[in-house]
Order: C-alpha cells, then structure tokens, then sequence
C-alpha cells in the first residue's frame, strides 16, 4: 500500500464525479496542443511552399540586367558536377488575345530542359515548343486561360545600358510576344518557382530559352543561373564550391565586357556593351597594367566659337598620346575637320554645350569652355575605334537614324555633318584631359568608355589575365545561397503557435478554470474522508498532497486525451485560417503537420498547467477543523467570507474616483494617447466593479435585511452563501466579457479623411506599382506628353517616385521571415515638405524633427540610413530601430541599411526607405521608377488613376486606392482581433457552462434547506424561480460589469469619425453568452430539482 | 509496588465556543479532570449536547481546550505544533467513529494500513501489512480482506474500523458512540470486542456511549452533564 496506490484507488473510485474534471484537462490541453500545432502547421507548409518553389535549387546566381552566355551554366556544371540551368528571367505583363484579362507583375522565364530537372517532379512535357508558353496555375487563373488559348505578353528587353545612363535610347524598350498556351503546370512541378520567400504565389509565364533569349535580342544570354541536386531538406551544394567553380569558369563576356585589338596593331582594348566600365573593372584593369590608358568619349550637342557651331559631335577625354601629356584642365584639342567647321585657330576658346541625365531621366544641358591647344594635322589619322558601342548610335546608318535618348535637333544637322558621319561615323572631333573629362561626364555607371593596353595583345592569355584580376561579383555575378535562406525565412516566420495561443488564451483559462472549479466540488463531497485522513494523524499537506496525486493522474489523462482534441483543435483553426480568417494569411495553401516532439511539448505543458490548476483549487483543503470536516452536515454559518466590506467598499470607491478622474481630466478622447487612458479607465473600473459586486455581496449577508425577507430577496441572498464561489463566477464572466469587446480598441481603422498627411495613407490617394520602370518625369511636361497623358486629366496631380530594388515583401502579409526586403530609392524632400505620414519611432541620438531628412544621415561606415514601417520592422524583419540590414550592391560590396526612423501603421509596410541618391549609387543599373505615391485632388481620384493605369499600360502600371491597400494590411491585425474575440467567445461559453456548474453544486449543498422549503408550503416552481434568479443576478452581474467597463474603454474607438467596431459580431458573441448563461442555469435548476427533494429531510 | 504514571490526564480543561447568534461565549466544557493509566477502560456518558464528543476531540488532539492542559504520555499537548499533534494522532491515539469513516474506494486490508502511509518515522513493527492481516484475522475478518466497505455489513466495518484504529500500536483508543449505528447483536458483538482488544492489545480505552450496557463493561464510567464531569464513587479505581 503506497499513497499512489491510494490517489489511484480514490481516482477509480471517484471516476464519475471526475469526469468533469478531466474533460475541463483535456480542453484545456486540447488547446494547448492545437494551438502549437497550428504553429507546426504554418511553419511546415511556409517549409513545404518553400522547397516546392526551389525544387533542387540549392544556389542561384542572378545578374538582373547584366547579360552572361548561357554556356556558362554548362560549364559550370561540368565543374560541379551538379545540375546548373540557365535562365532569362524578365518581368513582363500578360493580357488575353481580346485584352479581356490583365496580369501585370508577370515573371517570364525562358529555360531549357535543365530547368525543369530541378524540380520536385516532371513536368508531362519535354520541351516548350517556339511560339508556346506554359503558365503557372496562378497566372492561367488571373487570365482564365488554358491550354490553346492565344495570349499577349510584353517583356523588357534586357539592355546592356541602364535607362537612365545617358545616352540610352529611350525608344524599343519592350518586346511583345503573342503565344498559346501549351500547358498549365502545378506547385510541385515548378510552377511556384521563385527566388523570394512569400506564401503568395508567383504569376509565372515559362517560354523556350531559345525563344526568348531571340525575341528579346539576347540571343544565346542568360541572366539568372539556378544549380542543386536534392529535392529534400539542406542544401548539397554550398555557395563557396559554385563561387569556386564560377571563377574558373566565367569568361570576360559573361560580364559584358569585351577585349578586342586596337586597329594597326597598337595594343589591346576593353570596352564593354554597358558603355561605361565599371569601376572594379576600371580598378582591377590599372593595377596590373601600368601603362593602361583610360579613355572617355561623350557626346556632346554642340562645339561653337562664336556664331559658328559643330553639332551633335564626339568629344574624347584621355590622355598621351591622343594629347600632349602636359593639356591642361582648360585645354582642347580639335580635329582638322572641326579646325576648318569652326574656324578655330590656337588659342581661341571653344564652348562645349552638352548634356547630363539627372533624376527621373531630367536632362540637364550644361556647357563648359576650352582654349584650343593645337589642331591634329590630319582628321583622318584620327583614332575611329574611339567612340563606343553607344545603342542606338553605332548601327545608325546616318544622323536622322540616332536614338540618343536626348531630343535632337534635326534641323541643326547640315549636309557635311551627315557626310562626316557616313565616312567617320563617330570619330572624336575633338580630345580633352581625361581629368576634364571624369569631371564633366563622368557617372554613377562609370567614369570610361574603354581601357587601352598600348603593350598587350588582344589575346587569350591576356584576356584569362584580365578575368582573374577582377572578381565576378563586383560585376554582380555572384551565388546566393537560396536554399538556405528560403529554409530560414520559413523557420523564422511568424510564430503562430504563439500566436494562438495568445489568442486562445482565454479559452484555455476557461477550461482550466472550470476543470480547477469541478475538482475542488469533488473533493469537498469528500470531506468526511478528508476529516478521517486528518484523524488517522495524515498532516494537512499530506492530505493535499494525497488529493493532488488524484489530480495529477487525471491531469496527465486529460493531456493524453488533449492530444487528440488538439489535433481537431487544428485542422479546425487551418480551415478557419483558410476560409474566414484568410485576411491574416493571404494563402489557402497551409496544409496540416504535426511534430512529435510539438505533442509531446503542448501534452506536458497541458498536464503541468492542469495539476498547478488543481494545486490552487486545493489549498484550502484540509485547512478546516477536523472535527467539522467528520461531522455529518454542514456546520451552521459556513459562509466564506474572504475580504471584508470594507476592503472591497474602498477598492470600489478608490478604482471607480480614478477612473472618473481620468475619464474628467482626458475630456474626449483623440488619438493613441486617449485610446490608452481611456483603456486604463476601462481597467479600473472593471476591478471597482467586482469590488463592488463583493461589497455587495457582503451586505446581502448580514442580518439587516431579514424584516424585508421576500423570495427574492432569499434568492439573492443566497448568493452570499458562498461568497468566493459567486465572486469567481462573477470574475470569469467580467473578465471574460471586457476582454473581448475591449480588444476591438486594437483594431486598426483604414477610414481616413484624403489628404491627412498624418494617416497612414500618407495623404496620398493613390499607389502605384508597375512591371517595368517608367523612366519619364510623370510630373513635367515632357513625362506626360511622352505617355501621352492629357494634361487637364491630371491637373493638380503629383507623384512620389520611388525607385524598387526587388526582394521580399516585409509586411504582414508576408508569413515568412523577409531575408532581404524590398528596397525603394526615395528623395527625402520630397515626403518631407509633405509631412507625409506620422513617425512612430527615431533612433536615439537623431532629431525627431527632421523626419524624412533622417535618410541622409550619416550613419557609419559602409552604412545607409533607412526607414520603414514600425509593424515591417518589427514583426516582419524581427528588428527595431536602431539595428541594420545588410545588403550586397551591384559591384558586390557589401553594405548596411541602418533603420533610423519608423513610421505607424503605414501603405510602406514591406518595404525599407533609403534616399534616392544612395540607392543609385549602390544600384546604378536600376532603371527608372517602379512604385508612386500619388496626390490627386478630391473628387477626381478615380478618373485620375484611370487615366494613369490606361496611358501606362505598357508599363503594366497597377493603381489602386491607399486606403484599399491600407486596409489590406489592417486586415491582417484585425483577422487576429476577430479570431481572439471569437475564440474567447468559447472560453466565456465555457464560463457560462461553469456558471451551470455552481448551480448544481450550491443547490445539491441546500437540498435539505430547499427541501424544508417544500414542507412549509412553497411551490416547486417557486424554488425553481428561486435558484433560477439568484444565479442569474451573478450571470447579469458578471456580464454587465464587463460591458459597461469595456464601453468605456474603447469609447475613444465608437467616438472616432468613421470607425467602424465591430458591433454585430460583439452584440452575437454576448447575447450568444448570456442565452448560453440561462441555458445551462435553467437546465441545471431543473435537473437539481428533479426527484424527491423531501427525502433529503429524512436524511436530516 | 509503585502505581503506574497515569497515560492521560485532563488538567482543569474548559472548553468555550462562540455564539454565532450573538449570545456570546458558550461553554461546552467547564473544568473538566480525570487521568488514566495505561491499559485502563473508560466509558463517558451523558445526555445529548453535554459535550461528549467535544470532551473527545479535546482528549484526540482534533480540538485545544480554551483554558486548561491535556497531557498524554507525559507530554503536555499545548506544547506542541500542529505537526507534532498529527504525529500523536497517527501513533499514540486510534480513533473509531460512529460512522466507521472507512475509505469506500479502498479494501479492507487497504483500509486498514492507510494509517501506516501518514509518517515515515521508524516504527516498533517491520511489518504493519502481517499485523494488520492478524488483527483482521482476530476479528474474524480474514476472508474479507480484498472487500469494499459496501460490501461489508455495519457491524464489519465497526470491525475494520477498530483494526484500523490498532494498527499503529497507539497506547489509547478513543470510540464515539462505536454502536450506535448498529443493531442490537452487532452492537454486543463490538462491545465484547472492545473490551477483549483493550486487554489483549493492552492499550487504554475510552468509549463515549448513550449505552449504558457498553458503560458498565469499562473499568470506569464517568457521567457528563452540563459541562461538569463527574465519577460516580463505584467506578473509581486510581487516577487523580
């Protein structure tokens, strides 16, 4: 014989009046376990999304704009010994054959047989046949198309020169292709491929490599490569071996750079179809090559002296020997040619007028002066190979064929000019110093158009010299491990495990509660053992300790049992993520998984959580005399009186003055501040409202009332009985009830009056986004005209540019952990004289007065300032302010993003600001703009972002209202609050189950009394209505104290213009409450009552 | 031959309860004395609300009087803290109740030892279950050791009761009203048991009973009325 075997024998033998006891465990752990699960559940299908979108990738190298021999992937696979598929993978938009249906932000990727050997599973096709395209499900969605049917799609053609270099043509810019669709492929089979992390899937068009690669003209290029080998689990191939692997490989043209011989044999030459050299080229070239020559040729719109002009002509800055070693800054050298146009002697001074590309492709006509130096003695010994691959120049068969990207001037172009281009074609007519050059044209592309090598040969050895001189990456070749973030993106996602379990929260305390509250009703029948333990000489704690090993067996039943609701729990909780509450994931794509180690976790944590629960309810058992505790009845006057009246009576008082005091003082409530006291108000007063309930309990008990001695006032009354008993239910319901109605105060409100600037909107009506950039200023003349958007439709309209480096979304749609967020490029004055949107939050030592300014802060070494969303950076990013990013730039030089300002609940949600300057410094090949924030006057808002979306259509510019996307992001805050408030609707259903509970119990404690009650006369029906309304006052007690306590906290809410609480599903969830209340009061009265209650007076 | 130290002795114990009407102090027991010496048999008798059961309590360690000493085994039981009393109960006190007070979910034999699973202090006995087994054996009970108290009669559980109360060797042993739920055979039978135990297991008996057929088998009746304890001159023999 043990004290196990006794808590098993009184577990057995109680086992009946157990049960309640052990359905409140398994509830409570059922929750528990569901709500981990849930987390399991997310954090497995963000893991299964992840690995069905890469496949066998493992690493990727993606080059955007720059252009690399599809060989190479070849060659690197030879190296790797591993799959390595080349890919073009080009933005682009898609619409039907009858326009009926558009998609913008379409990936369209050209592959090849490799790509689809590293997916999961086989595609049913071999090959995409020329003039096909296969579609992902998504994309034949949107469009509602299937196989056969013809569509439409534009694509960017990939240029080696940046549209916003100068002189990058401005024309041509987009290919379009019509094709059918072959097939529709599914998730497993790569239709979800993509390099960013995010549970919404891609609209991905997938095309011939040789197909695309052709149309586009980048025939046999590529500019993304993917390699791996394994479908499951961690990569097999480390970013370090394919690196390895690269730099053997790679070849001088992957980074579009070109070696070629210098004509009569003087050397070699590096130019590259970007135009400009990049300066680790530049660099890396001059190291090991002292006697290279950098070179500078630009086009300049005029050479004049005097009345006499040269136009359109090219201008080379470089130094010996095309110029003395000694030209001065100042100086100028022409060309016969020119000497004899203009006239121009040694020493005259020549005016150069040209022009340079600002922001938003703003052309900037500058001039500067020269005195001429000398005239070379013959045009024709003029070095011609001097001027570079310029687009749209080099093929011009004659000047009226020139697509310089800068108006030109036809008329201005004489007879000789033409002439001179047709023998000469962009032959310098005139050198300065390469320092004067740098100075005047050089960029953030670069500071030369070609390298010379005066002693080297154009060669392949001194070609393979150059190519491991310079680091791939700094030419943006490099690999990323994508598997590995992608496995971490996943993993570090949003805890929703947490996240229920906050949201279950109240559910859970129900449970336990009602669990704690059915235990202690078991055991206090058993007082009469509890005497006789005590009498044996058992020492209190040991009588608890006996009575807890009963709990703890039925704890650890309840956990067991709580694994199996919990797995109900969620599935049920995923099919409400996927239906109801999809306004918090986005995706209906969340499928089941369940750990065993998460099962285990939540079973032992819904045991421990059980048993500490059953350990409260017992710590007054065997506190009473052991003599009361053997006697047969109850002793008289049993009341339990905890706190006396007065304690409760001056809580009461205290809590209800200070919230009438701060209700006073904060006059109406305006803003977050407000919300806040008033909350706190809300808080006090429900505290002074159960102290008040108490109190008056108290006075319920005392003997002043019995001259006014009626049925109701006994039935009142009898809820002093057991005073504890009736507070606790009162407590739970009170609690229970402000909890949930109050939390709406949370809930983000996108109803925003246009134009206020400190709303999250901005002060914008309108966001747009577009598949390829727009490279024209949309707020000047010229922008407009070239879109060909009428000016008197856009009167009073301004845009916000933004520049987009593409990455993943870091907002709260997102469920994966953002790895690298999306950049935009932003000039601060912009937002800054608007005062646009409210800061939440500044790093500290920063003024919070400079607000947007904070983008041009200094901030450290190798560090740019940024600035986003206060719910992206914290919740999305996992960061705060103050911390930083890092980042890798074009020419693989790593950076940091330094958060130094947040803003609240904003339309920037996903994204980090940086300025605009520092942007295209670290991205210098980012064309153009891609995202606006656009002013509209009121009342033409919609006819503006009609006007915009149709003249931009080929630009696939997607519009849409602020506040639309606003509420989008609210809706993800809000989803939680709704699913909070439902699932602590359940847990006050339970309460008011537990509230059926206590009727049963106090009434089987007074059968005797009721019993009496039936001999001196009264009605069987009239002690019903007895019961019926002493527990009901508790219920009405309990619910009203909540709800007046809870309108006072959200007042600031239901005051605010617009708002809009959620009235209806409140008004269901407490009335659903207090039917629930009556319910389970009435049946438990009824059932009380059943029976022979006369008898219980014999046993007297 | 010198005389044996008294077991127990009750020292001037009064014992008062509050009125819950108001009225004030009640006094239950009112300078109440007696000792007894190890092995002895006493019966309290007394009409209904003279204070038996709380004279009891008081001697059991389950209630403190308001003024006065009880001392046992020569402690003084005032002295001592509640672990100290509990420790007394389980091994110097047995306890039979009118309503045996067994444990439903237990069997006999089980019941029997819960006593022995409230202090881990060394005992006298290796053995407690063979002691119990022998003592239930004694009382005829040998075949009824894996049943539950219901499906024991009222006079077996008494039975087991009193074993219960035995197994820890408890130098005095207190019965309130011990057949007064029984009938008239079942009652006789416990009352010849008593009697016999008290001698065969040496340990002092105190009995409270309305009996007085139970009264007059004790070596000592003692009369309680009004509070006041009193010894008719026939039942005398030793104390104070």
């Amino acid at each position: 014989m043990t004290s196990w075997t006794l808590a098993l024998r009184g577990l057995v033998f109680y086992a009946r009046s157990h049960l309640g006891a052990l359905l409140g465990a398994a509830v409570g752990s059922a929750v528990l376990v569901g709500a981990l699960v849930v987390g399991d559940s997310v954090r497995g299908s963000l893991r299964e999304m992840a690995l069905a979108r890469l496949g066998k990738v493992d690493v990727a190298l993606a080059s955007n704009d720059r252009l690399f021999r599809q060989e190479l992937a070849r060659e690197l696979g030879a190296s790797l010994k591993g799959l390595v598929a080349p890919v073009l993978q080009l933005p682009g938009t898609a619409t039907t054959g009858n326009a009926d249906s558009r998609a913008n932000q379409v990936q369209v990727l050209g592959v090849d047989e490799r790509f689809w050997k590293l997916a999961k599973e086989a595609p049913g096709f071999s090959e995409i046949a020329p003039g096909s395209v296969v579609l992902n499900e998504q994309l034949a969605a949107r469009l509602e198309a299937k196989p056969g049917d013809s569509l439409v799609f534009r694509v960017r053609k990939p240029t080696a020169l940046s549209q916003d270099a100068p002189l990058s043509p401005s024309e041509d810019t987009l290919a379009a292709l019509r094709l059918t669709v072959q097939e529709v492929v599914s998730d497993s089979r790569f239709g979800r491929f993509s390099l960013h992390a995010s549970q919404l899937p891609p609209l991905n068009a997938y095309l011939s490599l040789a197909t695309l690669s052709s149309r586009v003209g980048a025939t046999n290029r590529a500019n993304l490569l993917l390699a791996g080998g394994t479908t499951d689990g961690d990569a097999t191939l480390s970013v370090g071996a394919a690196e390895e692997a690269l730099k053997q490989s790679w070849q001088l043209s992957d980074g579009e750079l070109r070696l070629i011989g210098v004509p009569d044999g003087k050397g070699a030459e590096l130019r590259t179809a970007r135009v400009f050299i990049d300066p680790p080229v530049a660099k890396a070239a001059f190291e090991g090559n002292p006697r290279a020559q950098g070179i500078l040729t630009y086009f300049v719109n005029e050479l004049r002296i005097g009345d006499r002009v040269t136009p359109y002509s090219m201008v080379t800055a470089a130094g010996a020997p095309w110029v003395p070693a000694d030209l001065g800054g100042d100086e100028i050298v022409v060309s016969r040619w020119l000497a004899e146009d203009l006239n121009a002697r040694v020493g005259d001074s020549i005016t150069l007028r040209y022009y340079v590309v600002g922001l938003r492709r703003k052309l900037e006509e500058r001039e500067s002066v020269f005195r001429v130096r000398s005239v070379l003695p013959d045009s024709e010994g003029v070095d011609a190979g001097l001027m570079p691959d310029f687009p749209g120049l080099t093929d011009a068969e004659n000047c009226r064929d020139w697509d310089t990207g800068f108006p030109i001037d036809l008329d201005r172009i004489r007879e000789k000019d033409n002439a001179y281009w047709e023998t000469y074609k962009g032959t310098p007519k005139a050198f300065i110093s390469l320092a004067a050059g740098k100075r005047l044209w050089g960029n953030r592309f670069g500071e030369l158009t070609a390298i010379r090598f005066p002693d080297r040969a154009a060669d392949a050895t001194f070609a393979g010299e150059l190519q491991r001189s310079i680091e791939p990456a700094s030419l943006g070749l490099r690999f990323e491990p994508i598997r590995e973030m992608a496995l971490a993106a996943s993993s570090e996602s949003q805890d929703f495990g947490q996240l229920f379990l906050g949201f279950s929260f109240f559910l859970i305390v129900a449970a336990l509660m009602l669990m704690g509250l059915l235990f202690r009703f078991g055991i206090e029948q058993r007082r009469g053992e509890i005497g006789t333990l005590l009498a044996l000489g058992f020492q209190p704690r040991q009588v608890r300790s006996l009575l807890l090993r009963e709990g703890i067996l039925i704890a650890t039943v309840g956990g067991a049992i709580g694994v199996l609701g919990g797995v109900l729990y969620a599935r049920a909780m995923l099919m409400g993520l996927a239906t109801v509450w999809k306004g918090a994931v986005g995706t209906t794509s969340l499928s089941y998984h369940a750990g065993g180690a998460t099962l285990v976790t939540g079973a032992l944590a819904g045991v421990v959580v059980a048993t500490l629960t059953i350990w409260m309810a017992l710590r007054t058992q065997g506190r009473q005399p052991t003599h009361q505790l053997l006697s047969e009845t109850a002793p008289e006057g049993t009341v339990d009186t905890g706190w006396s009246k007065q304690r409760t009576d001056l809580i009461s008082r205290l809590c209800l003055i200070v919230a009438a005091g701060l209700v006073v003082v904060k006059g109406k409530p305006e803003g977050a501040a407000g919300a806040e006291t008033f909350f706190l108000a809300g808080s006090l007063l429900l505290i002074g409202g159960i102290a008040q309930c108490a109190s008056f309990l108290s006075s319920l008990g005392g003997t002043d009332h019995a001259a006014k001695l009626a049925l109701v006032h006994l039935a009142v009354r009898n809820a002093t009985r057991r005073r504890q008993r009736s507070l606790a239910t009162i407590g739970l319901l009170a609690c229970g009830s402000f909890l949930i109605m109050s939390i709406g105060v949370f809930r983000l409100d996108s109803r925003v009056e246009q134009g206020d600037r400190s709303s999250g909107t901005g002060g914008f009506a309108l966001i747009g986004e577009s598949t390829h950039p727009v490279v024209q200023d949309l707020n000047s003349e010229a922008g407009r005209e070239w879109y060909g958007i009428e000016p008197d439709l856009v009167a009073g309209v301004e845009a916000v540019p933004l520049r987009v480096l593409e990455g993943e979304d870091a907002s709260c749609l997102n469920l994966n952990r953002a790895q690298k967020p999306r950049l935009l490029g932003v000039q601060p004055e912009l937002l800054q004289k608007r005062g646009a949107f409210t800061f939440a939050q500044v790093m500290e030592g920063l003024s919070s007065t400079n607000q947007w300014a904070l983008l041009n802060s200094e901030v450290g070494p190798d560090e740019v300032a940024g600035i986003g969303d206060q719910a992206s950076i914290q919740w999305a990013l996992g960061r705060k302010v103050g911390d930083a990013l890092a980042f890798t730039d074009e020419q693989g030089r790593e950076f940091k993003v330094r958060i130094v300002a947040s803003v609240a609940n904003s339309i920037l949600q996903g994204n980090l600001l940086i300025a605009e300057d520092r942007f295209v410094e670290r991205f210098p090949s980012t064309s153009g703009y891609r995202m606006f924030l656009i002013d509209a006057p009121n009342g033409k808002v919609e006819a503006v972002s009609k006007t915009l979306s149709q003249r931009l259509q080929d630009a696939g510019l997607e519009i849409e209202p602020t506040v639309r996307r606003l509420s989008a992001f609210n809706a993800v805050q809000n989803t939680y609050l709704g699913t909070f408030q439902i699932l602590g609707g359940l847990g006050l259903l339970l309460g008011s189950v537990g509230l059926g509970v206590v009727v049963l119990r106090n009434v089987l404690e007074r059968k005797g009394e009721l019993a009496l009650l039936l001999a001196v006369g009264f009605r069987r029906d009239a002690l019903g209505w007895c019961v019926l309304s002493e527990h009901l006052a508790l219920l009405v007690m309990g619910l009203g104290v909540g709800t007046v306590s809870a309108l006072i906290a959200v007042l600031p809410t239901l005051l605010t213009p617009g708002a809009q609480p959620p009235y209806g599903s409140l008004f269901v969830t407490l009335v659903t409450v207090l039917l629930s209340g009556v319910v389970w009061t009435w049946g438990a009265t009824k059932l009380a009552l059943r029976g022979r209650l006369l008898n219980a007076l014999r046993n007297e | 031959m010198s005389k044996p130290s008294p077991l127990l002795i009750l020292d001037h114990v009064s014992k008062e309860f509050v009125s819950g009407a108001g009225a004030g102090l009640v006094a239950v027991l009112r300078d109440v004395s007696l000792s007894m010496l190890p092995g002895e048999s006493a019966a309290i008798v007394g009409p209904s609300g003279s204070g038996k059961s709380t004279l009891l309590n008081l001697i059991g360690t389950l209630d403190r009087p308001t003024r006065g000493r009880v001392r046992l085994d020569g402690e003084d039981l005032e002295r001592m803290d509640d672990t100290r009393l509990a420790w007394v109960r389980n091994r110097k006190i047995g306890f039979v109740f009118q309503s045996h007070h067994l444990l439903p979910q237990c069997s006999v034999l089980e019941n029997v030892l819960v006593p022995t699973l409230a202090t881990d202090a060394p005992r006298d006995d290796s053995d407690p279950a063979a002691r119990a087994r022998r003592l239930l054996e004694r009382v005829r009970l040998s075949d009824r050791l894996s049943h539950r108290p219901g499906q024991l009669s009222g006079g077996e559980r008494q039975r087991v009761a009193v074993v219960r109360a035995l197994i820890n060797q408890p130098g005095l042993l207190l019965a309130d009203e011990p057949t007064g739920a029984l009938d008239r055979a079942s009652a006789e039978n416990l009352a010849q048991l008593l009697v016999e135990l008290n001698r065969e297991e040496k340990v002092a008996l105190i009995v409270v009973t309305h009996s007085m057929r139970l009264a007059n088998r004790m070596s000592r009746v003692f009369e309680l009325a009004d509070g006041v304890l009193t010894e008719p001159a026939a039942s005398k023999q030793g104390g104070l």
